[in-house]
């Protein structure tokens, strides 16, 4: 695999193009405006986009075309999520697009791709990932939510935790165990859950960013058809480890964290030291040019496994795991600058301006409350998704033969 | 300095440690943090510190402090730390008072009695927004007005504010170009404007706009129109010295904790633990915690022997500290999993806490470059 950088294809310029003039018409003011302060979607307003974004395809353009995808090149999917980035669209959804869509379309039956796929495609339903339960989390195989047969059904008892947007899901992915005496990696199976399932109870978790994003969700006898399950019992760890592969990739969200660049280069210019702006600092400058340096090169390791996914139908473990090390580092170091430039307006934290309607007076520049909290809920970028320990040992494992 | 003997330095650390730790466990905490209505500090718990001789332990001993040094200050500070106390030493203890007793008149000295005592809360309310970590920047103007002042600008984010008694305000006297005095404000004089909001760490304070606000004569701590750069300086160094031992005390807990936690936290069928690369991990946090310790310590002692090179040391404390705070703080919340990004948890509210001791008067960067100028002009 060799880089390639995106900012030199001029074939796309046209598409790129398109995506601003889209952007340009559909982005609702409302959206466009919250997203400018940061403050928090609601499911609706977030679902509205995702829908104009289906009409075009654009949920799932990177999905292979015989899947429903428009099966666009790395490069396309990178200038895509680019423009989103630079016109101040919400981030793409990865639950149903990046995990959910691919298992089914490469694992699923055909009823099951008929019942799901349009709705991830056409950005209609909002999913859920039930991995992570309190006794397994970089320890996954050892989950112990279990399914038990009755009949044309699965029986469901256990907990998940740190489920993110549970309490917005419509449906949920999720690992349980079907055998309990094999192995721990050969008794689970990949199944999907209608949230509105009786038994259910989703309860919130609140964050270190005094935010609601996370859940736990815990089943009381809910009732699963055995339809639900994909691919074979028992087999669903294989799954799960083609959906980890690419929620690898989608961990890092480029656009994203070019949108954070571009709010730490006007935080800059709005921060003043001594009555001079600290774009004016060398030391800050070469800081953002260190970023940019970082963020070029995780562009050029996504476009390889972008590549590699096309090539054969998923990208490796291996550069998965470097990608998301690197990526969310680079995230990490991004945001500490945002915070650094923020020092010098004494720290504020005001919260409750990421909520719509918050009429309270702004103390420093107005993206500041959106740095602090995505500084905060990004402490957890090298955490989700498999921990930066685990891709290491997944490195050190499966790459180097340690 | 007359500081105290080793033997009751010790019986201080075990006094605040043993109280502290009965008292004012994370429970507590957080039931003072987020009480409704809340001030977002303890005034019984406030009193409480006074009567143990905590508030007072570096004031003078007329105005019933134990006359204590930097070094005794600093174990309360550290303790302060270990617990993320909420009540406003950092303001009035460390760096009002200072500013009363470096500049104030006899008269003006006698406030130090009513800190001590703890029926005092001040806030210190110099940095202005334009200004960044910069000392000697102050656009605050304070106009004779008959017998008094008039004062009018801008002042930026002080922790304690909203609940003040009063301010200490630095301000160019008649001009902005003249020199800078500090003035004692009233919270509620007319013509002060807060605007109350949280710090990063959840702790209230507030922004304020002067607008004209009359103050008598005898509001000037000092009785002449001494520029008062020099003592904001001594003041600050004191501001960044104590926020250093804050974030060592801090630093600890996250270092032990984290330690408790792996112990427990079970994966793989062992301990965390038991991975090698988290032990490295756990004893790269302690020894920073260490690190910062030892250079804080030093810093205390160049302060408390007046060493010519005091303030390049409590400079370069602030730096390691600020580095080590951000490399402990964020491998807390790292090996805490999940569990580190709660609210619930207290992991979280030392990062927070850290990272503002990080940035309080200057980041690492800052002193960086700091040090590096000077070392240029020497
Ligand atoms: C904001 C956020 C969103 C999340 N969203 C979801 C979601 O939507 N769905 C879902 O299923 N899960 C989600 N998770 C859960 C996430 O996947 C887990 O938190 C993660 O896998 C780590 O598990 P844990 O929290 O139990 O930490 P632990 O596994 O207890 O790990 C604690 C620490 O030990 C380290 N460690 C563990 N094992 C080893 C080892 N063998 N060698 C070296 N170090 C090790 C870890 O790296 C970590 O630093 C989310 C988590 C967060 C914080």
């Amino acid at each position: 695999m060799f880089i390639r950088t995106v900012e030199h294809d001029t074939s796309l310029d046209k598409f790129r193009a398109e995506v601003r003039d889209f952007c340009e018409r559909e982005l609702p003011p409302v959206i466009r405006e919250k997203q400018k302060r940061g403050q928090h979607l609601e499911k609706h307003e977030y679902i509205s986009w995702l829908q104009r974004l289906g009409s075009r395809g654009w949920n799932t353009g990177k999905w292979p075309k015989e899947k429903g995808g428009l099966g666009w090149e790395p490069a396309q999917f990178l200038a895509f999520q680019e423009e989103l980035g630079r016109a101040g669209a919400p981030p793409l959804m990865s639950f149903g697009p990046t995990m959910a869509g691919p298992v089914i379309y490469t694992f699923g039956n055909e009823d099951q791709k008929r019942q799901h796929l349009p709705g991830i495609i056409k950005g209609d339903l909002w999913w859920c990932q039930g991995y992570s339960e309190p006794g397994a989390g970089s320890d996954l195989a050892a989950l112990k939510t279990r399914a038990d047969r009755d009949g044309d059904d699965y029986i469901v008892n256990g907990q998940k935790i740190w489920t993110s947007t549970a309490h917005w899901a419509d449906w949920m992915f999720a690992l349980v165990r079907t055998d309990q005496k094999a192995k721990k990696q050969e008794g689970i199976s990949f199944i999907l859950l209608d949230m509105k399932t009786p038994g259910i109870t989703v309860r919130p978790i609140i964050g270190i960013t005094l935010g609601h994003h996370l859940n736990e969700v815990f089943f009381d006898n809910v009732r699963v058809p055995i339809a639900n399950r994909i691919g074979e019992e028992n087999k669903g760890w294989t799954y799960a480890k083609f959906l980890l592969a690419n929620e690898r990739v989608g961990n890092v969200d480029v656009a994203k964290v070019e949108g954070n660049i571009e709010q730490i280069r006007q935080l800059m210019a709005e921060t003043r030291e001594a009555g001079k702006p600290l774009s004016d600092d060398p030391t800050f400058n070469r800081r953002l040019a260190e970023l940019e340096v970082g963020l070029a090169t995780v562009k050029a390791l996504m476009a390889d496994q972008l590549a590699a996914a096309r090539l054969s139908g998923a990208p490796s473990l291996m550069g998965a795991a470097a990608l998301k090390l690197r990526g969310t580092e680079l995230q990490q170091g991004i945001l500490q600058t945002g915070l650094d430039v923020l020092g010098r307006h004494g720290m504020v934290y005001q919260s409750d301006a990421l909520n719509a309607g918050w009429n309270g007076e702004m103390i420093g520049p107005e993206s500041s409350a959106d740095v602090i909290y995505e500084h905060l809920y990004r402490r957890a970028a090298t955490i989700y998704g498999g921990s930066s320990e685990v891709q290491k040992n997944i490195i050190a494992k499966g790459a180097l033969g340690l | 300095m007359p500081s105290l003997s080793s033997e009751e330095r010790q019986q201080l650390h075990d006094s605040l440690l043993e109280l502290l730790g009965d008292k004012y466990a994370f429970e507590h905490w957080k039931k003072i943090a987020r009480a409704p209505g809340g001030e977002g500090f303890g005034r019984a718990e406030w009193q409480e510190f006074a009567d143990m001789g905590w508030l007072g332990i570096a004031l003078p001993e007329e105005a019933g402090g134990s006359a204590g040094g930097m070094t005794e200050l600093g174990i309360v500070m550290a303790a302060v730390g270990r617990f993320i106390l909420l009540e406003p030493f950092l303001g009035t203890v460390v760096l009002c008072a200072a500013a009363i007793e470096k500049a104030g008149t006899e008269r003006q000295r006698r406030m130090l009695s009513d800190i001590a005592a703890g029926k005092l809360l001040l806030a210190f309310c110099h940095a202005e927004p334009g200004g960044g970590y910069a000392r000697e920047w102050v656009k605050t103007v304070a106009t004779r007005d008959g017998a008094g002042y008039s004062l009018t600008g801008e002042k930026g984010f002080a922790i304690g504010a909203h609940a003040a008694d009063q301010l200490i305000v630095s301000a160019r006297i008649g001009s902005e170009a003249g020199p800078v005095g500090l003035f004692v404000v009233p919270r509620a004089a007319a013509g002060v404007s807060l605007i109350q909001a949280p710090a990063l760490d959840g702790r209230p304070g507030a922004a304020m706009t002067l607008a004209g606000v009359k103050v008598g004569a005898d509001a000037k701590l000092g009785g002449s129109d001494m520029d008062m750069l020099a003592v904001i300086d001594e003041i600050i160094d004191r501001g960044v010295v104590m926020a250093c031992c804050e974030a060592v005390g801090a630093m600890a807990t996250v270092t032990d904790q984290t330690v408790e936690y792996l112990k427990t936290r079970q994966q793989f069928g062992q301990p965390l633990s038991k991975f090698q690369v988290l032990q490295h991990r756990l004893v790269d946090m302690s020894v920073s915690t260490e690190e910062a310790r030892a250079i804080v310590h030093a810093a205390l002692q160049a302060l408390d022997d007046k060493a010519k090179d005091a303030q390049r040391l409590v400079w370069m404390a602030k730096v390691k500290t600020a580095q080590c705070a951000r490399f402990v703080g964020g491998q807390g919340i790292q090996l805490h999993g999940g569990m580190g990004m709660t609210d619930e948890l207290s992991i979280g509210h030392y990062y927070k806490r850290l990272t503002m001791c990080e940035t309080l008067f200057g980041d690492a960067e800052w002193y960086l470059r700091q040090l590096a100028q000077r070392r240029e002009a020497a």
